[in-house]
């Protein structure tokens, strides 16, 4: 067969699935912690609390499905098989326990201090390296190289150095051998794992899944080139102007090049969104299209945190939680909510039913899950994702609790069809004989 | 590309008809993804020529099957080929009016 075909490519299911219903489970448990956390919410942006929850929901719900995904991914844009199923294996095992150890420490304000911390940070260390080798050998025997692959490549790299750095901020609080204060290193930290990790793989996941799944085709690929540049080239120039902590408006001119480079790969998608064969949307596409205005509104408090302006000097704190809050509860959340929709279903109808096509009557893969369900966890979702944001600049800690409860109940509707996909049971009928 | 098709390779085609995109749930036939089809009685063989509406596609390994699978079913005693080609690049001209009629478009 010729090349080009993924199936052969694909991984086993064993490598793949395990991370979705994993990270089900930890968005379950950070929707519950948010009502504990939901004082400090409320009047900070960083705190034992809040450090607990962010790393839960950064490693334990949007890194976990994102490795497991792009297991899944890589064979398919790259056309080749993945460099290594046990490195893969090795890595979720890690990072599911290090996501425990470390967000336990966090919790108990334990920073830097236990045996957790050192063990958490460590296993989480050794998972991101396993996940980064496996990324870059397997993209070293592509020979499609397009630009969406080079965004994958990239983000495994800067996922490596935010890693590196957090390691780094926490030897620091022992030894002190940068002469700067942990906050100052953080900033560089968070912008590293955001903008470096999560928005470059986000734009070359999303920049391959969205026209494909939109079936939109005449792109012009030049918006993703110049997004490319624009987005890792502002990044080095934000980090090194934060390290020497150079005044503020050049900080925001090199957030400004960030954010042109986002600009560029939300045009290019949203081309893809016009020229859409596809004129209505199913849920996973509601949500991947809803995720957009949570990136507006990351991309605003983004820049308004930046420029730290003195008459926004009240509410400074609550724009600081909200940039946070709005990328990950917002902007990685809807896009994962939907992309699971058209990933998920997907790989679990090849494992059951790749064999008997043709041969039986069999479902699609549309129908292996409740669109009930999901369109109830897509209301849901609106209303707990814009409480938390009413509740951090009412500074309401009730206001936030309301909206944990309304992100447990997308948890656990999401969760419940996650689980019905894990768990199909085969449909295949005879077909009917004329 | 599908002009002048003998009964046979119009009988084959009408089949192709009950394969679904699993993706778009458009059959493959109405998506414009098959561009040839070639009978050979002599050689007792079909010959399938078809593309994907993505390179990359998650279930383009399995619609080939598919094809092959239903042609087999319909003329089992021939040696069926599949081959996928990205020449020409499929576009949504390609779709015909009843794909269309399905898509809304």
């Amino acid at each position: 067969m010729q090349a080009g075909l993924s199936t052969k490519n694909a991984p086993s299911p064993s490598v793949v699935l395990p991370h979705y219903a994993a990270g089900a489970i930890f968005f379950i448990i950070a929707s519950v912690l948010l009502i504990f956390a939901s004082h400090d919410l409320a009047n900070t942006y960083i705190g034992p609390k809040i450090l607990a929850l962010t790393h839960i929901m950064v490693l334990g719900w949007v890194t976990i499905i994102i490795f497991g995904a792009l297991y899944q991914l890589i064979p398919v844009v790259m056309e080749v098989k993945l460099f290594s199923e046990p490195l893969a294996h090795i890595s979720f095992y890690s990072m599911i326990i290090g996501t425990v150890l470390l967000s336990y420490s966090f919790w108990n304000n334990y920073i830097g201090k236990t045996i957790y911390m050192e063990i958490g940070g460590g296993l989480i260390f050794l998972s991101v390296i396993l996940f980064s080798v496996n990324v870059l050998f397997s993209a070293l025997k592509t020979t499609n190289k397009t630009i969406e692959n080079t965004f994958i490549v990239t983000a495994g790299g800067w996922l490596l150095l935010t890693v590196s750095l957090g390691i780094l901020i926490t030897m620091n609080l022992v030894f002190h051998f940068i002469p700067k204060t942990n906050l100052e290193l953080l900033r560089i930290h968070v912008h590293f794992g955001i903008v470096g990790w999560f928005m470059m793989l986000i734009i070359g996941v999303a920049s391959t899944l969205l026209p494909m799944f939109f079936i939109s085709h005449k792109l012009n690929k030049q918006y993703l080139k110049f997004s490319y540049f624009l987005t890792n080239g502002g990044l080095i120039i934000l980090a090194v102007l934060l390290y020497f902590d150079v005044n503020m408006w050049l900080k925001g001119a090199a957030g400004l090049i960030v954010l042109a480079g986002i600009i560029f790969f939300i045009k290019y998608n949203y081309d893809a969104y016009k020229k859409r064969l596809r004129k209505k949307l199913d849920i996973g596409m509601k949500l991947s299209v809803f995720a957009f205005i949570p990136l507006f509104l990351t991309l605003l408090f983004g820049i308004l945190t930046v420029l730290n302006l003195d008459f926004l000097s009240k509410i400074q704190t609550s724009i600081n939680t909200a940039y946070g809050v709005s990328l990950i509860f917002g902007f990685f959340t809807a896009l994962i909510l939907g992309q699971m929709y058209k990933t998920l279903p997907f790989i679990v109808w090849l494992k059951m039913y790749q064999d008997k096509v043709g041969k039986f009557k069999i479902p699609m893969p549309a129908h292996i899950y409740s669109e009930k369900v999901a369109d109830w966890h897509y209301y849901s979702f609106l209303v707990a994702i814009f409480t938390l944001l009413i509740g951090i600049f009412a500074k309401e800690s009730i206001i936030i609790q309301v909206s944990a409860a309304a992100f447990i109940i997308t948890s656990v509707l999401y969760a419940y069809n996650t689980y019905k996909i894990l768990f199909h049971k085969d449909q295949s009928e005879p077909l009917e004989t004329k | 590309m599908l002009d002048n098709l003998s009964i046979t390779e119009k009988q084959i085609l009408e089949r192709l008809k009950t394969i679904p995109d699993p993706e778009v749930e458009v059959n493959i036939v109405d998506l414009g993804l098959i561009y040839e089809i070639h009978h050979n009685e002599e050689e007792k063989s079909i010959h399938v020529v078809m593309t994907l509406s993505a390179r990359g596609c998650p279930v383009g390994d399995t619609i080939m099957q598919h094809v092959e699978t239903v042609v087999k079913a319909f003329l089992p005693e021939y040696d069926v080929k599949v081959e996928l080609t990205w020449e020409p690049q499929w576009t949504p001209e390609m779709i015909t009016p009843d794909g269309k009629a399905q898509l809304n478009m």
